[in-house]
This record gives structure tokens, C-alpha cells and sequence, in this order.
């Protein structure tokens, strides 16, 4: 096969077997890899209603139909189980080397079962899939993971692995990839639950394309453009998604209020950020180099990539102006591998509701969480990894926090299908930027919709993008909001499924090839046509985006997700004020356009079979039709004692 | 006397994409595969070493000393120590020679070492940061020179702040000004 690696490894731990199947041609041009694939493997292979935390839970990494290729930006490894964070369809993307490497060696997925005995890593080189004993590398720090097996194997290998919050089931544990990499929804506490600590690869294979010529001289194209944007060059190279601190407006001690440009405190400016910056680098075959290296004198210790959502989840959201610490705890997030966003949003929470009075140091152990406190901060980061005291209840994770603590608490709780909203401003509506929350298949999320909002909040694209784009049949948001949302969730989900970065200048169209020169998908089809030698179109492209989102949607409802988990949260205390009972109603008028349009039944936001069969998919409709699925309320927790605690 | 062309890599501009390599195996094999690449980039993120490994073209070469068969030859034209594959006898001397570990080898264990691309070098014209430099030897150690001088002249206008590469902070304000900039920009098309 051209362009796909054209093998798939399945590794059952319980039996601790291994066996490489071929990719079938019809689900590589049904699904074309990464999200896509993993998204049908999960809807196939995860029963409704397990524990997220069980053996039967299913992990997928796929990389991607185009990822090692020398398209640039194609680094994206796509992680996707059944989430223990929130109970539906979790799936992280995340850069480094893995994806590529992982083509390099001739797979495009691994779908990992069961549950091992011991702890294990599995080694992949070319030809070879061994499972192997991880018991020296289990309750390893990532970077130390990463360097021991380096040691081993060699320093040409990439690594996909988990760090002690993985191994301690921290319900936002993500899955780390090189080192600094991390892919969210709680996929790391998966891998905990399996006794799986990490993946080795080492590809030496390569790809081959159906016709060079074309593919590299569109490449090479693509690449231009990014080297010529000056957004790309003079900002975005240089202080990466730090420059949204200033365009997006990051949420203050809990979302109390959102900071402007020129209300940002002293020590989360971009500028400050640089005085800790010692170098930039990023992802495997990208020019863009957004990511960060920055050294902290004090810890004497480096961290990479510094995000925007880690300076204002762990930062701003807890009043916190300490640069310096902020970027040890945004450091400590990596080696312990937990999700930043979560993992701040869940620590402002409970600063907040502590400040309410809804919890109390009976609750905390004696801890009090005080707002701009950095330094119980790092210890409570350190307490949630392993579980200690007060972090074994913050190690569940926001939504599921707050519903321990109470339904006064579950209140605050500003998520989506268990999702935390992020940086979004929660006490407004902006129409489409909001649906695109609600209708997320992972919960509430910024990646799965990147909607044409972004062209008002953030005001960095070429001017003249857009516009061309209109002429290629995007309708115009401001008109139609749910058609230009459903356009943005088809680029996002080939975006993901072909592996390339959509963060890379954040907006999807920069992540679909070629858009400017080919409007939307058209680009995206040459490119794919001449690197597999199959014929794909703009329509067919469509088509292919919108099988694999409603399958992701025909998951979620087997999972009890039902029309009413389309709502987005609003403080308790201006929820009934007319402006935003308005704006509820016109979110639900624009919820059941979505639906319609979608081929989804209005009522019940279940997928119609009529829908699924025209997709090619009506086998889909026989697991989820005229049937009943007990209504979600997040995952199954355990008790708080059953957890692995301590170091 | 002609002047020598050379390739040189500002190695504190590299970030470590590896778009060279990928680059250089499309240009010499028509497949997408660092392994075939003549340059190779060892990357270490957390201590900003992204270092790549590629044929220095010496002026006396180890490799051309240490092949038994005389098949490694210096083309005047485009300055670069070339294989000879019809005198090439595959004992992989050459490889070991090399002080650099520049020279790499195919699956059929083949000596592969750059050869300049003919005078055209593949990875300068894709390099995102433009961290390679091709041209006569005076142009590329003066670009080198300048952007070491730049990097010092910073640090020395920075000394208050207790880090290396003081810099970043300058190359900062510069970026946040750029995007006011385009605000301004958009701004005015009104959109």
C-alpha cells in the first residue's frame, strides 16, 4: 500500500500475544487512519456501559494516512479509548515523533487489550512487535522513561508512555509522547489500568508514494506557504501559542472575569514568558517551531513547550503571576503526565469552591487553597500524580470532583458532557463558538470544531484567507452558524484522520493542505490521490469526514449521551437573567438544525439509519437503533480507597 | 583561484524538524525515509542541542584515505568528496573513517555520503529557519559570523536577566508588536 504503512498490530496483554494483521483496503478508504480508524476500532471492539478502567477497555494509536510523510506538520499521533474522564468517546492528539516513526516502520495502528499481569513495554522495530518487562521503568518520571529506554534501544527510537499519574488511574492522565507531547482524555490512566507503560518504536522502512512527482511538488507548495505567512514566521515561530494570551482573553480565578490584552498581569505577558525561553523546537517535519524551551533557574531544570492553556488554566485561572512557578508546574504536568488544562481548571474549582465555603480543610486535610498561591500549588500537583491526601479527590477529575463533593458543587461545574470548557468564557454565548462545544464528540472542546469564530476572537489570519475560502463554499458564519460549524468539524476530522497538526497556526484551514490555492478539501484529495494511488475527491472527502463523525456520535449514544447533554453551563448566578435565557434558547434552536442536518433524529440526537446507510455504515444503525441506553452521568467511579496510592 | 563553494548549519538556528533529511532521501531515492538521508539530525529539545551530522567535505578526507579501491574522488565543480560506485568495493572503510560519522549506509549496506545535491543542496532550499547555508566559503562564514554577533550583542544589552540567550525577550516584544500590527490591519479592511 502507498501512503499507509499497511499493517495494524493488535496486542492482547492478558494472553500477552501479539499478531500484525494486514489494513484492509476497504476501512483505509473508508476511514483513511488516525482518528478515523480509531474511532470505527472502538465502536467495533468497546462494548457499551464497561468501565473505562477494566480490562476490556480498548486503546488505540493510529498515526495517520499522510503522517512521515514530507508533507510538513504530519506528526500527529491520535490516541483514542473509551475515556475515564468522562464516560463517552476520549481521544488525545499529540505531536512529536511517534506517528511518523511508527509509519517509518510500516503500521498505521496498534489496538491494545486486556490487562497484563506485570508491567510491561512494548518494543517495535520494523518487522518485530515484542511485549517486554517494564518493571524498572514502572513509577519512572516521563523524561527518565523516555532516556531509559533510549539507553536500550537507542536514540533513533520515539516513545509513547505514561508517567505516574498514568500509573496511579489520575482519571486526566494523559498519554506522553517524546517526552513533551500530550495527548488528553484521560487516555494515560488507561494505560495505567492495562499495566502498560510505554511504547518503543524504531522504523527504519519509510514510506513509499503512489506518485512521488505530484506529492512532493504539492508538498513543497504547502511548505511555501507557511514559510512565506508572516503570522507564521514573526509571531507564531516565536512565541507560539503565547500570543494568545493576548487574543483570547484567558479566564481569571475561575472565569470571575476574562483579562484583555492590556489587563494582563505582570508575569503571564508573553514577554515574560521569554526571559525563561533558552530555545524553540517542534514536532517531527513542521516549520513551524512553536513550541518553547525554557529553563528554570531556580529548580535548575528545563520543560519544553509552555502552552497558552497551561499559562492559563495553572496561571491566571488561580491568580497565579509567578512565571516562574507556573512554568515548574506546566513542567511537572509533562513528567507526571497530566492534561494541563484539566488538571488547572479542577485546582480553580476547588480554590473557588473553598473560598465559597462548600468545601472546608476537613475536606482539604488541613490544606488551605488560597488564589495566587504557587507553592501549595506544587505540592498539590505533586499529591494529585500519586494520590496523596486531598489529591486522590482532585485526581478524578473536574466534573467528577465536583460530584463528589455534592450537587452544590456539581453547580460550578462548567463542562460539557464531563469536559471542562476550557478558557471559554462561560457566562456568553457566541453562537457557533459555543455549539461547537456542545455538539464536540469528546465533550466540551476547542479542537474538534475549530469553528470560523476564531476568524472574530482571533484576529491573526490572512486577511485574505477567509475570503477566498467563501468563494470555495463555506458558508459565511455569521449567517449560518451551524453549516459553517459542520464544515469546520469535517476539516478538523480529516485533519485528524490524515495526522496533521491543527494547532499548527490555529485555525483548520492552514491544517487542510492547500486550502488557499484549492478552497477546502480539493487540495486535501490531489494530495491524497498521488500519495495512495487511489482517486479520492472533494466529495468523497465529505463523505468520509461525516461516517467517522457519526460514528463517534452513534458511540457516545451508546454511552447514554442523549439530546439533553447538548446544553452548555452557565454560572448559577446569571442563568435566569433574560439576556441569557435568550441566548439558551437560541443555542437550542441552533441544537436541533445541528441535528437535522446531521441526519440525526431531532428528538433524541440519535443518528438515523437512513443517515448511516447512506454513509456506507448501516450497521452502525442495528447497535444503536430502538434501543435503551441508561442515561450518562459521567464514568463509573471507584471508591477512593481502590485506587493505587502513594509512591 | 576559484573560490570553494561550502555547506555549512548554523546549529543554534536548527530546531530539529528533520524536514532535511526527509528533503535528501525524496531527492536521491524518490521515497520518504531518514534512514536514506545524507544528513542527519540528533536532537536533544531540552538542552536546545539539535545537531545535524552531514559531510564537512574536508580538505584532506579520512574517507577518501581510507578507501582501499580509490573510489572516493573531490569534484572540483560543486566541492564535494564523491563515490565512485563502479570502482566502490562495499567494505564500509570509509564510514568507519570518518571522524564525523557523516557517511551513512542503505539496506544493502552501501556507502551514501552528501554530494552536494550537483552544486544544488536539497536541504537548503527546504530548511524552515534557513539554518544551512550553501555558497563560496567567504559568503557562508560571514553569515555565520553575523549571526553569532547578533546573538552576543543581546546578551550583552541584556545582562540584568540571569539566562542564557537574553535575546528571546527582544525577539518577544517584537513578535506581540507584529501582532498589534495586524489587528491594526484587519482593522481597517473592516472585517
Amino acid at each position: 500500500m502507498y501512503g499507509w504503512g499497511g499493517k495494524v498490530i493488535y496486542v492482547d496483554l492478558t494472553r500477552e500475544k501479539v499478531v500484525v494483521q494486514p489494513l484492509s483496503e476497504t476501512e483505509a478508504k473508508m476511514y483513511l487512519g488516525g482518528r478515523g480508524l480509531n474511532s470505527y476500532r472502538l465502536f467495533k471492539m468497546v462494548k457499551p456501559g464497561i468501565d473505562p478502567l477494566s480490562p476490556e477497555n480498548v486503546l488505540c494509536l493510529a498515526n495517520g494516512v499522510l503522517a512521515g510523510t514530507a508533507l510538513p506538520m504530519t506528526s500527529r499521533t491520535e490516541i483514542s479509548s473509551l475515556s475515564p474522564l468522562s464516560g463517552i468517546l476520549g481521544d488525545g492528539n499529540a505531536g512529536g515523533e511517534f506517528s511518523a516513526i511508527l509509519k517509518h516502520a510500516g503500521y498505521d495502528q496498534i489496538v491494545i487489550t486486556g490487562r497484563a499481569s506485570k508491567p510491561k513495554y512494548i518494543w517495535i522495530e520494523d518487522d518485530t512487535v515484542e511485549i517486554r518487562d517494564a518493571s524498572d521503568l514502572w513509577g519512572l518520571k516521563v523524561s527518565e522513561m523516555v532516556d531509559t529506554l533510549r539507553d536500550i534501544h537507542g536514540d533513533d527510537i520515539a516513545v509513547a508512555g505514561i508517567g505516574p499519574a498514568g500509573e496511579h488511574l489520575v482519571r486526566f492522565a494523559t498519554t506522553m509522547i517524546d517526552k513533551y507531547h500530550s495527548g488528553a482524555r484521560g487516555t494515560g490512566a488507561v494505560w495505567g489500568s492495562k499495566n502498560l507503560k510505554a511504547i518503543a518504536v524504531r522504523g527504519t522502512k519509510g514510506v513509499e508514494i503512489a506518485d512521488p512527482e505530484t506529492f512532493f511538488k504539492l508538498a513543497k507548495e504547502d511548505e511555501e506557504w507557511f514559510k512565506k505567512n508572516e503570522f507564521v514566521k514573526k509571531i507564531y515561530s516565536v512565541i507560539g501559542t503565547h500570543y494568545g494570551l493576548l487574543a483570547w482573553h484567558p479566564g481569571w480565578k475561575y472565569f470571575e472575569k476574562y483579562l484583555g490584552p492590556e489587563e494582563l498581569p505582570e508575569g503571564i505577558r508573553p514577554v515574560d514568558l521569554a526571559k525563561y525561553e533558552v530555545g524553540r523546537t517542534q514536532c517531527f517535519s513542521c516549520p513551524v517551531s512553536c513550541k518553547d524551551v525554557y529553563k528554570l533557574p531556580k529548580w535548575n531544570e528545563y520543560g519544553v513547550s509552555s502552552e497558552f492553556e497551561s499559562i492559563y488554566a495553572l496561571g491566571a485561572n488561580n491568580a497565579i503571576t509567578d512565571t516562574e512557578a507556573i512554568l515548574k508546574m506546566e513542567q511537572m504536568a509533562d513528567e507526571y503526565g497530566m492534561d494541563v488544562i484539566t488538571l488547572g481548571d479542577t485546582l480553580a474549582m476547588a480554590k473557588f469552591l473553598y473560598e465559597k465555603g462548600i468545601i472546608t480543610d476537613t475536606d482539604t486535610g488541613g490544606i488551605p487553597l488560597r488564589w495566587g498561591d504557587a507553592e501549595t500549588q506544587i505540592k498539590l500537583i505533586e499529591m494529585i500524580a500519586y494520590r496523596e491526601g486531598f489529591g486522590n479527590k482532585l485526581a478524578e477529575g473536574y466534573r467528577n470532583f465536583a460530584k463528589i463533593v455534592g450537587p452544590e458543587a456539581l453547580k460550578y461545574s462548567y463542562d460539557v458532557k464531563g469536559l471542562s470548557r476550557g478558557w471559554y468564557h462561560v457566562d456568553f454565548l457566541n453562537g457557533i463558538f459555543t455549539l461547537a462545544h456542545a455538539t464536540s464528540t469528546r465533550g466540551a472542546d476547542h479542537l474538534r470544531g475549530r469553528s470560523w469564530a476564531y476568524w472574530e476572537n482571533d484576529r491573526n489570519m490572512d486577511p485574505e484567507l477567509p475570503l477566498k475560502l467563501l468563494e470555495g463554499g463555506l458558508p459565511d458564519y455569521r449567517k449560518d452558524p451551524v453549516g459553517a460549524l459542520i464544515v469546520s468539524e469535517r476539516a478538523c476530522t480529516l485533519t485528524d484522520s490524515i495526522g496533521r497538526c491543527k494547532g499548527s497556526i490555529n485555525s483548520w484551514p492552514q491544517a487542510i493542505p492547500l486550502v488557499w490555492k484549492y478552497p477546502l478539501f480539493k487540495g486535501l484529495a490531489k494530495l491524497l490521490t498521488a500519495a495512495t494511488g487511489y482517486e479520492f475527491t472533494e466529495e468523497k472527502l465529505v463523505e468520509i469526514a461525516d461516517r467517522i463523525y457519526l460514528i463517534e456520535m452513534a458511540f457516545n449514544v451508546r454511552q447514554g449521551i442523549k439530546k439533553k447533554h447538548y446544553a452548555v453551563p452557565f454560572p448559577p448566578e446569571i442563568i435566569n437573567t433574560p439576556k441569557i435565557q435568550a441566548e439558551i434558547k437560541r443555542h437550542w434552536e441552533m441544537v436541533d438544525e445541528y441535528l437535522k442536518r446531521r441526519g440525526c433524529d431531532v428528538e433524541t440526537a440519535v443518528p438515523k439509519r437512513e443517515t448511516l446507510k447512506k454513509l456506507g455504515i448501516e450497521w452502525v444503525a442495528d447497535e444503536i437503533e430502538n434501543k435503551e441506553f441508561p442515561e450518562w452521568d459521567g464514568p463509573p467511579l471507584w471508591p477512593l480507597d481502590k485506587y493505587p496510592r502513594g509512591r | 583561484m576559484a573560490h570553494r563553494y561550502i555547506l555549512a548549519v548554523d546549529y543554534e538556528k536548527c530546531t530539529g524538524c528533520h524536514l532535511c533529511e526527509l528533503a535528501c532521501s525524496i531527492k536521491h531515492y524518490g521515497v520518504v525515509n531518514p534512514y536514506l538521508s545524507r544528513i542527519t539530525i540528533i536532537t536533544k529539545p531540552e538542552i536546545q542541542a539539535s545537531t545535524p551530522v552531514y559531510c564537512l567535505q574536508c580538505n584532506d578526507a579520512m574517507c577518501a584515505r581510507a578507501c582501499p579501491a580509490n573510489a572516493i574522488y573531490f569534484d572540483d565543480k560543486t566541492g564535494a568528496w564523491l563515490i565512485d560506485y563502479n570502482k566502490c568495493i562495499g567494505c564500509r572503510e570509509c564510514v568507519y573513517a570518518c571522524p564525523f560519522g557523516a557517511i551513512s549506509l542503505t539496506v544493502k549496506a552501501e556507502p551514501i555520503k552528501c554530494d552536494l545535491c550537483g552544486g544544488d543542496p536539497e536541504c537548503v532550499k527546504v530548511c524552515p529557519h534557513g539554518a544551512i547555508f550553501y555558497g563560496p566559503e567567504y559568503e557562508v562564514v560571514r553569515k555565520l559570523k553575523k549571526g553569532k554577533a547578533v546573538g552576543i550583542v543581546y546578551e550583552v544589552l541584556e545582562k540584568g536577566i540571569e539566562v542564557p540567550a537574553g535575546n528571546r525577550v527582544k525577539e518577544a516584544e517584537e513578535a506581540v508588536k507584529t501582532l498589534y500590527r495586524i489587528w491594526e490591519e484587519r482593522k481597517k479592511l473592516n472585517i
